[in-house]
């Protein structure tokens, strides 16, 4: 169990420093299935997580080619502390089986959402080669 | 693409939402951040993905962590025990984002998330 949770920490940290993701999109749903946690207990433990710098050593990667708009990065920052505290009133009365199920719906916005963005970005490279 | 005080306002109106989205279902939020600030503020994705880690550094989940503990949600060993791999998976993503195809992993993860959603979402209301 313990080296089960150690490799999925290893698998979703590749997945943060490829996407430029928290991680935690993957890891509730994990926690869910692979560790049978209930759904509040999963987002919980992401949350506890995600609050040590985890995405540093991503971050200087990206950072030493010029990738980062630290300015934007900050208003980011700010934004979601707040937004994250009033997120948690909200999510905390709902039953787990209902967040469960908005769970899924938010996780099938986000990738219709990452996909037109694909699309998008494909859509400039074939435009910038002509 | 909008200049100024009116990009800034933007973008933290953007941030706020995500936020909710994070306290809502204890993710970081850079999954919604970085479509985002791509589909709106024309970011590059490369762009995306590394300002979003910035937002990523403070610890912005905090207040909501309180009110999930305060509620007794947190399983302190898993987490802990999942810090160090996220920590170093992170460079090793980081690396090789650099030299994949950043379109068709983004489309597969993009699948995966769909796929995921639409399980959890099964699993939760159709018992």
């Amino acid at each position: 169990m313990t080296f089960i949770v150690l490799l999925l920490g290893l698998g979703v940290g590749v997945l943060v420093g490829l996407l430029g993701v928290g991680g935690g999109v993957v890891l509730v749903p994990a926690m869910v299935y692979l560790l049978g946690m209930d759904q509040h207990l999963s987002q919980g433990t992401s949350l506890f997580m995600l609050l040590p710098p985890i995405g540093l050593g991503a971050l200087r990667e990206y950072w030493k080619q010029g990738q980062v708009d630290l300015r934007a990065g900050i208003l980011c920052a700010l934004g979601m502390l707040f937004g994250a505290y009033g997120g948690s009133l909200a999510a905390l009365p709902i039953p787990s089986r209902h967040l469960q199920g908005l769970f899924g719906c938010f996780l099938v916005l986000s990738a219709i959402l990452l996909w037109r963005r694909s699309q998008l970005e494909r859509r400039r490279t074939v435009a910038e080669k002509q | 693409m909008t200049e100024g005080l009116g990009r800034d306002a933007g973008i933290f109106l953007v941030a706020c939402l995500c936020g909710m989205a994070s306290g809502l279902f204890g993710i970081g939020g850079g999954v919604l951040l970085v479509p985002l600030l791509g589909l709106l503020f024309s970011f590059s994705q490369h762009r995306a993905q590394g300002t979003s880690l910035v937002a990523l550094i403070p610890p912005t989940g905090a207040l909501a962590l309180v009110a999930y503990a305060r509620g007794g949600f947190v399983s302190w060993r898993t987490g802990l025990l999942l810090i160090p791999g996220v920590f170093l998976g992170g460079i090793v993503g980081g690396k090789l984002a650099e030299k994949l195809k950043p379109q068709r992993m983004r489309q597969v993860f993009a699948g995966t998330l769909f796929a995921l959603g639409v399980w959890q979402a099964l699993s939760a209301w159709w018992r």
